[in-house]
C-alpha cells in the first residue's frame, strides 16, 4: 500500500512528501479510547442497568456488562477509523486528483475473519453456559409455585400449594430467599409475562403453558409484572404490582387471602 | 390533483384528444375503481345478509370484497388489462410506435399519472411515494413520543394510539421495504447496467401501480376503527379484532407483498439478462449487488408474509382456525410465519442501503472498494444466514426451546460478514481524498448508528439477556438504530447522491447539511434514551408511561424535535430545490458509473445510440483520467476508456 499514485495528476504532486505515519497514530487512539471508554463503562454501569432482584437477573447484567465491554473495542474501531479519515483525509472541496488505491491483502481479511469469529464464538458460547446455568435449577420440595394466568387486560396469580387465589388488581406477595416458578398462560390472546427486577421474561399463550427458569427473589420490596406483548386495547394499562416480603409477612398475607398454610 | 397538470402537459404534447388525455390514466382508474368497489360491496352485503341465519352481513367479507373490487377495476380503469385483452383477441404484437407511446414518449408530466411502462417514470413515482409516505410515517413517530413525553395515557384513546402506532410502523416498513429498491432500483439501475429498460416494463408498472393501489386500502383502516395489534399483526389478537380495520392491515399486506414480489422478479431477470456487452458479473457495480440480493432475499420471505395474512383473513371472514388454541390453532404458528418473513425483511432493507454507502464511499473517497469480492461475498454471506434466524424473535415464546442454541449461533454468525462489510467502508475511506458532501455525512451518521445498532442486537441475539430485554423499549430503540438510523441514512445518502441525476437539480448543500446534523443529535439523543428505558425494563407499545421511565421518555420526546425539524427541512429542501434549484451537471460528482455517463435529463431509452461496452469495475480511481466528455458523444462510456485495472491480489480467490 505503499505504491504512491504514479501519473497523469494535475500538478503532480511529490510522492516523496513526508507522510505522518497514520496507521500507527489512529491504531494509538483506537486502543487509549477503548480503554477509556470500556472506564466509563464500568463506572457508570451502576447507573444504567437497574439493581437486580434475583441473582438470576444479576447474572444477566453481568452478561450484558461483559457483551459491552467485548464490543467497546469492535465499535471504537469503527468510529476511530471513520472520524480520523473524515477528518485528516478530507480533500478542500472537489478533489483533484484520486486516492491511492488499496486493496486488502489476505492476511488482513484471514485475521479479521478470525477475531470477528472468535468474538462472535464467544458470545454464542457465553450465551450458551449463562442460560443454562439460569435454568438448570431442578424444582425442589420447597419451590414456590405460581400459576399466573393472563388475560385482556389482566394477570390472575394462583397459590396451589396454599389453596389461595388472587383475583386480580392487587398486590401480590412473595417470600424473600425461596424460590419461585412460574407457570404462565392465557385465557384470549398472546401476553407476555416479564418481572424485570427477577429476570424472568415468558409468553403467555392461549391453550399452552409456559414455564420461567426457577428464580429466588434476594431483595425486599415493591416490583411489577408487566404484559410486553401488544394485547388490545388495554394493552398499556396491563401491569400487577407485586412485593417481595419476609416469610412471615408471606404466610400472614397468604393466610388473609383465604389460603390454608 | 388532476385538473391542473392535465392543464400543463396540454400545452407540452401535441394536442392530443382530450378522450386520449384522460383514458387510461390514474383519473379513470380511481373512478372505475370506486365504482366497482361500491357495486361488490353492495352485492357482498346483500348476498352474506340474506345467507346469514339472523340476516346480518359479514363485515369483513363485505371489507374483503371492497378490497379486491377496488383494485381490480382500479387496474381496469387505469388500463393495465388492455394490452393482454388485445394479445387475448389476436391482435399483432405492440409496433415500436405504441411501445413508445406506452412508455410516456411526448406526454410530458402527465405521463406519472398513467400505466406508465418507462423505468424512469416508474422511479420517479416511487420516490414521490417514498416521500409521502415517510412524511406521513413521521408524523404519526411524532404523535406516539407526544403521547409518551409524560405519563399517563392523556393525548389519545386508547384505540387511536394503537391504531396510530400500527399505521406507523406499518407505514415506515413499507416505505422502508421499497425506499431504495424503488426509487434508485427503478430510475438507476436498468442505466448502471447499461440497459435501456427493465426487463418486464410493463410488470413494472404494475409493480408501482398495486403500491398505490394499497394505499388508500390501508388509510381506510381510520374510517373501519382501526386496528390494534401494532405492525405485526399477531394472531390471536388480529383474528378476535371485531372492527373491519384489521383487514385493511391484512389487504395492505396482500397487495403490498404482491407488488413487491413482482417487482424482484423484474430486477432479478434485468439484472440477468440486460446487462450491456462487458458487463460481467465481475464488473456490477456494488449498489446493483446490494440491490439484487435484496429482491431476491424479498422473493423467499413475503409469500410467508402473503400466507399469513390469507390465513388471518380466512380466520376472520369464514372462521378457520388456524390461529385459535380453542379450536386446534396455535398463535405460534402465525409468529414463526410471520418473522420467517419478517427477518429477512430487515435485511431486505438493509442490503440496498449498505450497498449505497460502499458505492458512495469509494466515490466520494476517489478510490477503489477496498475488497469488491469481499464486499459481495459479506452480502451473499447476510443473505443466506438471514432466512434461518427468524427463531429469535421466539426466544421467549416456549415454542422451539431446543432451537434456542442454534438460532442464536446463526444470528451472532451474521456479525461476521457484516464485520466484513465495515471493513471494506473503513478500508476505503483509509486514506482516499475524501469529499465530505452531504451524501458523505449520511454515511458517516450511518456507520455510527449501524454500529450502535449491530452492537445491540447482540443483547437481544443471546438468550440469557434476552430474557430481559425481550418486548420491550429496548427492542424498539435497537430496530429504529438499525432501520432509520442505519438504513434511512443510507437512502438519504443516496438521494442527495442520486437527485442531481433524476431530476435535474441539486438539492441545497447548507440546508442538507442542516438536515443532517438535526437528525443525527435528534435521532442519537431519542433512541440512547430509549435504549436506557428499555433497560429499565419499559414494555414496548405502551401509552401510559410508568413513572420509573418519565424521565428517560420526556428526554425522547424532547430530541425528537429536531429529528422533526430535520423533517421539515427535508422536504423544504426537496420541494424548493426541484421547483427551482440549481441545474446539475450531468457527472455531478465525477462518478465513473454508467448512470453520470448519460446526459440529464436521461433521455428515453438511456443512451443515445450504441450501447456501452464495459471493461472494467467503475471504481478504477487513481488511474490516469480520461477528460470527462463534455458532450455527449457515442463514446460516452467512460469506464471503457480507462485502461484495464490490474488488481491485486485479492484474499478469497
Amino acid at each position: 500500500m505503499s505504491e504512491a499514485n504514479i501519473e497523469g495528476n494535475a500538478g503532480g504532486a511529490s510522492p516523496a512528501r513526508q507522510e505522518p505515519r497514520h496507521m500507527r497514530r489512529v491504531l494509538i487512539i483506537w486502543i487509549v479510547s477503548s480503554v477509556v471508554v470500556i472506564v466509563i463503562w464500568l463506572l457508570t454501569v451502576q447507573f444504567i442497568l437497574p439493581a437486580a432482584g434475583s441473582a438470576l437477573d444479576d447474572a444477566d447484567n453481568i452478561t450484558m456488562s461483559v457483551f459491552t465491554i467485548a464490543s467497546i473495542p469492535v465499535a471504537m474501531f469503527v468510529f476511530v477509523f471513520l472520524a480520523y479519515s473524515l477528518l485528516v483525509f478530507k480533500t478542500k472541496g472537489r478533489p483533484t486528483e484520486d486516492g491511492i488505491p488499496l486493496y486488502p491483502r489476505p492476511a488482513l481479511q484471514i485475521s479479521w475473519l478470525g477475531i470477528t469469529s472468535v468474538l462472535c464464538l464467544f458470545l454464542v458460547i457465553w450465551g450458551l453456559f449463562a442460560f443454562y446455568q439460569e435454568t438448570s435449577a431442578a424444582t425442589t420440595s420447597d419451590t414456590l409455585v405460581v400459576n399466573v394466568t393472563a388475560q385482556q387486560w389482566m394477570f390472575t396469580f394462583e397459590y396451589p400449594q396454599y389453596g389461595m387465589s388472587s383475583t386480580g388488581a392487587q398486590m401480590i406477595e412473595l417470600p424473600i430467599n425461596r424460590p419461585v416458578i412460574f407457570h404462565v398462560t392465557s385465557e384470549d390472546v398472546l401476553h407476555g409475562f416479564a418481572v424485570r427486577a427477577l429476570g424472568v421474561r415468558v409468553d403467555a399463550n392461549p391453550g399452552y403453558t409456559t414455564s420461567t427458569p426457577i428464580v429466588t427473589p434476594t431483595q425486599l420490596g415493591p416490583d411489577v409484572v408487566q404484559c410486553v406483548e401488544l394485547c388490545g386495547l388495554y394493552h398499556s394499562y396491563m401491569w400487577e404490582a407485586i412485593n417481595v416480603v419476609s416469610a412471615d409477612t408471606f404466610n400472614a398475607w397468604i393466610l388473609s387471602q383465604g389460603g390454608h398454610s | 390533483m388532476s385538473s391542473a397538470i392535465s392543464a400543463t402537459s396540454e400545452t407540452a404534447v401535441k394536442r392530443p384528444k382530450l378522450i386520449n388525455l384522460l383514458f387510461p390514466s390514474v383519473i379513470t382508474g380511481l373512478v372505475l375503481g370506486v365504482a366497482g368497489a361500491a357495486l361488490c360491496g353492495w352485492l357482498v352485503n346483500m348476498v352474506t345478509t340474506s345467507i346469514s341465519p339472523d340476516q346480518v352481513p359479514n363485515d369483513d367479507a363485505v371489507t374483503a370484497a371492497v378490497y379486491t373490487a377496488w383494485v381490480l377495476f382500479f387496474f381496469i380503469g387505469i388500463g393495465a388489462f388492455n394490452g393482454i385483452f388485445k394479445w387475448g383477441f389476436g391482435r399483432k404484437e405492440p409496433s415500436e410506435a405504441e411501445e413508445m407511446q406506452l412508455a410516456g414518449k411526448d406526454q410530458g408530466v402527465w405521463r406519472y399519472f398513467r400505466y406508465t411502462t418507462d423505468h424512469k417514470v416508474v422511479g420517479m413515482q416511487y420516490l414521490v411515494t417514498v416521500f409521502v409516505l415517510f412524511f406521513l410515517g413521521s408524523m404519526g413517530a411524532f404523535m406516539i413520543r407526544l403521547e409518551q413525553s409524560v405519563p399517563g395515557a392523556i393525548f389519545f384513546n386508547p384505540e387511536t394510539y394503537n391504531t396510530i402506532v400500527g399505521m406507523h410502523g406499518m407505514i415506515m416498513i413499507a416505505s422502508t421495504i421499497v425506499m431504495v429498491s424503488g426509487p434508485f432500483g427503478n430510475f438507476i439501475l436498468p442505466i448502471m447496467i447499461g440497459a435501456r429498460d427493465m426487463a418486464f416494463p410493463r410488470l413494472n408498472a404494475l409493480s408501482y401501480w398495486l403500491l398505490f393501489a394499497a394505499i388508500p386500502v390501508f388509510f381506510s383502516t381510520l374510517a373501519l376503527g382501526g386496528f390494534p395489534t401494532g405492525w405485526t399483526g399477531y394472531a390471536p389478537l388480529s383474528v378476535q379484532e371485531l372492527t373491519p380495520g384489521m383487514d385493511a392491515y391484512c389487504f395492505l399486506i396482500l397487495i403490498f407483498a404482491t407488488s413487491t414480489t413482482i417487482a424482484a422478479m423484474n430486477i432479478v431477470t434485468t439484472v440477468m439478462v440486460m446487462r450491456t456487452k462487458g458487463m460481467t458479473w465481475g464488473r456490477l457495480p456494488i449498489f446493483v449487488w446490494g440491490v439484487v440480493f435484496s429482491v431476491i432475499l424479498s422473493l423467499t420471505a413475503f409469500p410467508s408474509f402473503i400466507v399469513s395474512q390469507m390465513m388471518v383473513l380466512m380466520d376472520r371472514i369464514y372462521n378457520t382456525s388456524f390461529f385459535l388454541a380453542a379450536s386446534g390453532g396455535s398463535n405460534w404458528l402465525y409468529e414463526h410465519l410471520f418473522w420467517f418473513m419478517g427477518h429477512p425483511e430487515v435485511y431486505v432493507i438493509a442490503l440496498p442501503s449498505m450497498a449505497i454507502a460502499a458505492e458512495l464511499t469509494a466515490v466520494f473517497a476517489r478510490k477503489p472498494i477496498f475488497g469488491y469480492r469481499l464486499m459481495v461475498s459479506s452480502m451473499v454471506g447476510i443473505s443466506v444466514l438471514s432466512v434461518l434466524v427468524w427463531g429469535h424473535h421466539l426466544y421467549t415464546s416456549g415454542s422451539e426451546n431446543a432451537l434456542g442454541g442454534p438460532y442464536m449461533l446463526d444470528t451472532e454468525l451474521i456479525s461476521i460478514p457484516t464485520g466484513l462489510f465495515f471493513l471494506a467502508i473503513v478500508g476505503t475511506l483509509w486514506r482516499g481524498r475524501i469529499w465530505v458532501t452531504v451524501p458523505m455525512l449520511f454515511i458517516g451518521g450511518m456507520l455510527v448508528n449501524f454500529v450502535i445498532g449491530g452492537v445491540t442486537g447482540i443483547y437481544m441475539a443471546d438468550l440469557p439477556t434476552d430474557e430481559i430485554l425481550h418486548g420491550g423499549m429496548f427492542v424498539t430503540a435497537h430496530f429504529h438504530f438499525t432501520l432509520v438510523g442505519a438504513m434511512v441514512f443510507g437512502f438519504m445518502a443516496g438521494l442527495y447522491y442520486w437527485f442531481p441525476k433524476m431530476t435535474g437539480k441539486r438539492l441545497n448543500a447548507r440546508l442538507g447539511i442542516l438536515h443532517f446534523w438535526l437528525f443525527q443529535i435528534g435521532f442519537l439523543g431519542t433512541f440512547l434514551s430509549l435504549f436506557y428505558a428499555g433497560l429499565q425494563g419499559e414494555p414496548r407499545w405502551s401509552a401510559n408511561v410508568a413513572l420509573p421511565y418519565a424521565n428517560a421518555n420526556l428526554v425522547a420526546s424532547l430530541f425528537a424535535i429536531l429529528i422533526a425539524a430535520s423533517v421539515f427541512t427535508l422536504a423544504y429542501n426537496v420541494i424548493h430545490s426541484w421547483l427551482r434549484g440549481e441545474t446539475a451537471d450531468a457527472n455531478e460528482w465525477g462518478a465513473k458509473t454508467l448512470e453520470w455517463a448519460v446526459p440529464t435529463p436521461v433521455p428515453l431509452e438511456n443512451f443515445e445510440g450504441e450501447l456501452p461496452v464495459i471493461t472494467s469495475l467503475p471504481y478504477n480511481y487513481g488511474e490516469p483520467l480520461p477528460d470527462l466528455p463534455s458532450t455527449p458523444a457515442p463514446e460516452i462510456d467512460i469506464t471503457a476508456v480507462v485502461i484495464e485495472t490490474p488488481m491485486q491480489p485479492q484474499g478469497e480467490d
